[in-house]
């Protein structure tokens, strides 16, 4: 790892090449809502100290709506056409390590066996610019899922906020390395005992539960009430999934645009859905809302972790910040050990 | 980039249209492109996503038999927008396919053993790809019977081929029907499936069952073939669950931690029987 | 407090209701959460203060409470609103129902924040019903409210000052965060169609890809669904992950009726419902 540092000023004219040489830059909006495609270079916003934004920046990755493929009708026959995939560089513009992190835990279900050349092309193309973060609320918890305010795994370049507007300019990845090389005229030389004197200031959230505790508990207590009492409050609206920098499910529907010609999207979806797991003969094999709150859990520290080693959740704390039912993940975790804890 | 895309399909055409009940009709499906058709192959128990362009994805298991790969079979009921779309198809028309998917019956290991099938209703059309292949392959394996049930006599599929197994004299088939949907003239049993089983009672030593059928069956079948002494790992069937990819990705087939487009969908009863109850 | 723990469990043990839907305090500071009390012990756990936000009638037309007994609602005027429009349209039925009415000084908008006047919700800033107009007890008292200006009026009247082409990109800019998650639909108390428009494939009437074209069709037609029907609680503005203003439709929507047929959604429990009535006289000038 090499360590460079950067003025606010300079960190200005690189976004400002990297606009120029065509490179998706990707900052947060100024209503830290959700993410957007930088214009100008002076609007960028590199959030450390606020609370993340409401939606993570993974439809840039994984889009919300996406076509894959169109078909056009031909008297007996049809044609099949692809569509144009993004080629140019996307750079993630401060990302905090709660979605650093996100684009390298779903890949690995975008490429088990089968790949997903969507997701994949965007997430190669990605250069992320992580920054260290000094929030913390009461919904934070990245401690409880292997993270840390300052963990750098999953960042291409990782930004330390310094006094008078600097940043320590970490370059992480050799993916980093070899980007930022055209721009090296704006980065002079770091100091690493400033920035570990920074980072070392950056207070992490308290480890609020044991995941691996949740997985284990779950295989045997898959009928537990505490889902149905979850269950039983929520509104089953799937803003946790849509804000959710790993929530990967998708549906795939056609649209027509007019008798002849047509294309097939891929769609975000979501596990609080009821029809969702609706079977055509009218079954549904998550038919309350508790079983569809088990499957978030469950996929989240169980099932994802089973099949490739990953927690399936960074600890953003976005899909409690949002629920308007107050229900938070967090807390269901650790009631979970709390519950496992007494047996 | 070189990937390929995963989620678009073949063209197909169908060749063939069979009426098999008042809602349930089999398609007979060859590749447009003929190097694919040469080169395309499947193992008995796979499925794969049927596409109406305009409608979406539809997921069918083959029920036709991997020894006769110069084409493929589905058989679907009507019920929503893409079978519906699919029931207005003529024999010329183009439909996609994507596919196989997921794992298979193990038809190698059952060579040398007896083979009993146990279906339900539609739940024939997976087992008919089994039949097929274990009758195109008879002197490999021993005594097989067949017992088929379903609710009314028009609710039986593939009238034509249970009359010819039961005209077979070198398997034993049985069909019948719930009581109160039979028909006058009916030649077959009377009675629930599990209760024909166990009249049947085939025997379990070197036997493998496949059974497969609406969950309600299946429930009160697998009793009866413990109570004939059938080991968990020798009976064997498929699980359903909607999905939209097939390709363990989209999310919404699992049963527990099991994705039933690649880990299934054919289970043994020892496999599902530690699944939570999810399907 | 205490009065509406206590009438919570003379409620419960009289066996008058069988669950009483309530609010609960929260693990986190400022913030309520939704509770179904159906225990003594749990009626302990009932509050009532700045942050019960929420509007609980959302639970009233769900299957496990529908026809299965007297269902007990901790509610405030805006939330009568809701019930009385559901007893209008014919989804719950008066008898089924016990209000515990609570006398209300405003809410925050956010859960999380302080109270004050500047995150008082907008909903409270002209409300009538402060103390709930249909109640079977009532507890609490009225205090002095903190005031603001109604800076989503304010926008409202940028937006009829607008051209159909400034309102349409007002609109498209606003939609385009749209993710379709239908949180707006789900947190909504009169969205209790069974199966919603959204949902319903042969034929598809609204595309469910979060793109321009989707994203207006499912918000316009929402809106219209709820014309005369929505009764200003804003649960789906504040359900939306994507804070898109939401209220400004649906309020646009109320006003019309207002002036149009003079009705106010979830008002007279005798008065029929507008969309389910019809007047040779009824004025046709919002047609355009």
């Amino acid at each position: 790892m090499e360590e460079k540092l950067i003025s606010h000023q300079n960190m200005i004219s690189l976004v400002s090449d990297l606009i120029k040489a065509n490179h998706l830059v990707i900052g947060q909006d100024d209503k830290s809502i959700g993410w957007k495609r930088i214009a100008d270079a002076a609007e960028i916003k590199i959030n450390h100290s606020g609370i993340p934004s409401n939606v993570s920046y993974k439809e840039f990755v994984f889009a919300k709506t996406e076509p894959i493929f169109y078909y056009k009708n031909k008297k007996d026959d049809f044609d099949l056409v692809e569509p144009n995939l993004e080629e140019r560089k996307i750079v993630f513009l401060g990302s905090k390590p709660c979605d650093a992190r996100s684009i390298e835990i779903m890949s690995k279900v975008f490429n088990w066996d089968y790949k997903d050349k969507f997701f994949n092309q965007r997430a190669e193309n990605s250069i992320i610019f992580g920054v260290a973060c000094n929030y913390q609320d009461e919904f934070c918890f990245c401690t409880s899922v292997g993270l840390t305010p300052t963990t750098e795994n999953g960042s291409d370049i990782f930004l330390v906020p310094l006094a008078e507007n600097n940043y320590a300019f970490r370059i992480v990845t050799d993916k980093g390395k070899d980007f930022i090389k055209p721009y090296e005229k704006y980065l002079s030389d770091g100091n690493s005992n400033l920035s570990t004197e920074a980072l070392s200031k950056i207070k992490h959230p308290e480890k609020r539960f044991e995941s691996e505790k949740v997985r284990k508990w779950i295989t045997g207590n898959f009928e537990h009430k505490l889902f149905d009492k979850v269950g039983e409050t929520c509104l089953g609206c799937g803003q946790c999934a849509f804000v959710c920098p790993v929530c990967h499910c998708f549906d795939i529907v056609d649209e027509e645009c007019n008798y002849s010609c047509g294309r097939r999207m891929k769609n975000w979806d979501a596990c609080q859905f009821g029809l969702f797991t609706l079977h055509g003969s009218g079954h549904n094999p998550r038919d309350n809302q508790g079983k569809r709150y088990r499957q978030r859990i469950a996929h989240k520290f169980k099932y994802y972790t089973d099949k490739f080693d990953e927690i399936l959740c960074t600890g953003c704390g976005r899909c409690s910040r949002g629920c308007p039912v107050g229900i938070d993940i967090a807390a269901v975790a650790s009631e979970i050990n709390f519950v496992a804890n007494q047996v | 980039m070189g990937e390929s895309n995963i989620y678009k399909p073949e063209l197909m055409e169908v060749t063939e249209i069979i009426d098999e009940t008042i809602d349930t009709r089999t398609f007979r499906l060859q590749f447009k492109d003929k190097e694919l058709a040469k080169n395309f192959s499947f193992k008995a128990g796979q499925f794969g996503e049927y596409s109406m362009f305009g409608e979406g994805e539809s997921t069918f298991c083959i029920a036709s038999s991997p020894t006769r790969p110069e084409y493929i079979e589905c058989s679907f009921k009507q019920i929503g927008k893409v079978t519906s779309s699919m029931r207005r198809l003529s024999v010329g028309d183009t439909i996609g396919f994507r596919g196989p998917y997921g794992n298979y019956f193990p038809v190698e290991e059952m060579k040398g053993k007896n083979v009993l099938f146990i279906a339900g209703g539609i739940g024939l059309a997976p087992v008919r790809c089994v039949i097929w292949n274990v009758l195109d392959l008879r002197d490999q394996f021993k005594d097989i019977t067949i017992v088929y049930g379903a609710r009314s006599f028009n609710d039986l599929v593939y009238k034509r081929e249970l009359k010819e197994w039961k005209e077979r004299k070198d398997i034993k088939t049985v069909v019948t029907l719930d009581p109160g949907g039979e028909v006058p003239d009916w030649d077959g049993e009377i009675g629930f499936v599990p209760a024909i089983v166990e009249k049947t009672a085939p025997k379990s030593e070197n036997t493998v069952a496949i059974v497969c059928g609406p969950p309600i069956m299946i429930k009160f079948t697998i009793p009866v073939l413990t109570k004939l002494g059938f080991k968990e790992e020798n009976i064997i069937t498929t699980l359903e669950n909607r999905m939209k990819c097939g390709l363990g990705k989209c999310g919404r087939c699992n049963v527990g931690n099991v994705y039933v487009c690649k880990d299934g969908p054919v289970f043994t009863y020892a496999q599902m029987k530690d699944l939570p109850q999810e399907y | 407090m205490n009065e509406l723990r206590e009438k919570a469990k003379e409620l419960l043990n009289a066996g008058t209701v069988k669950v009483i839907i309530g609010y609960a305090e929260s693990t986190t500071p400022n913030r309520t959460k939704p509770i179904i009390v159906r225990t003594i012990e749990d009626a302990d756990k009932l509050v009532f203060n700045k942050f019960c936000v929420n509007n609980l009638a959302i639970y009233l037309t769900r299957k496990e409470y529908k026809n299965k007994g007297t269902v007990g609602i901790v509610a405030k005027g805006c939330d009568v609103k809701a019930i009385v429009q559901l007893i209008q349209e014919n989804q719950i039925n008066k008898d089924d129902i016990y209000i515990i009415g609570v006398n209300c000084s405003g809410v925050v908008s956010e859960l999380g924040q302080e109270f004050s006047s500047e995150t008082i919700a907008t909903k409270c800033l002209n409300c009538s019903v402060r103390t709930p107009h249909l109640h079977h007890t009532l507890i609490g008292a009225i205090e002095e409210m903190p005031k603001r200006n109604d800076h989503n009026f304010e926008t409202m009247q940028k937006l009829e000052a607008m051209s159909s082409d400034q309102k349409w990109n007002f609109w498209e800019a606003e939609f385009e965060r749209c993710v379709k998650c239908y949180a707006c639909r789900q947190a909504c108390p009169l969205c209790y169609c069974e199966r919603c428009i959204a949902d319903k494939s042969i034929p598809r009437w609204i595309e469910s890809s979060a793109h321009t074209r989707g994203n207006f069709s499912w918000n316009i037609i929402r809106a219209f669904h709820l014309a005369g029907r929505c009764i200003g609680c804003n649960e789906c503005e504040r359900a939306c992950p994507a804070e898109i203003p939401l209220s400004l439709l649906n309020r646009k929507m109320g006003m019309v009726a207002k002036k149009e047929f003079d009705y106010t959604a979830g008002i007279g429990l005798d008065t029929p419902t507008l969309v389910g009535t019809y007047d040779v006289n009824d004025r046709e000038e919002f047609i355009k």
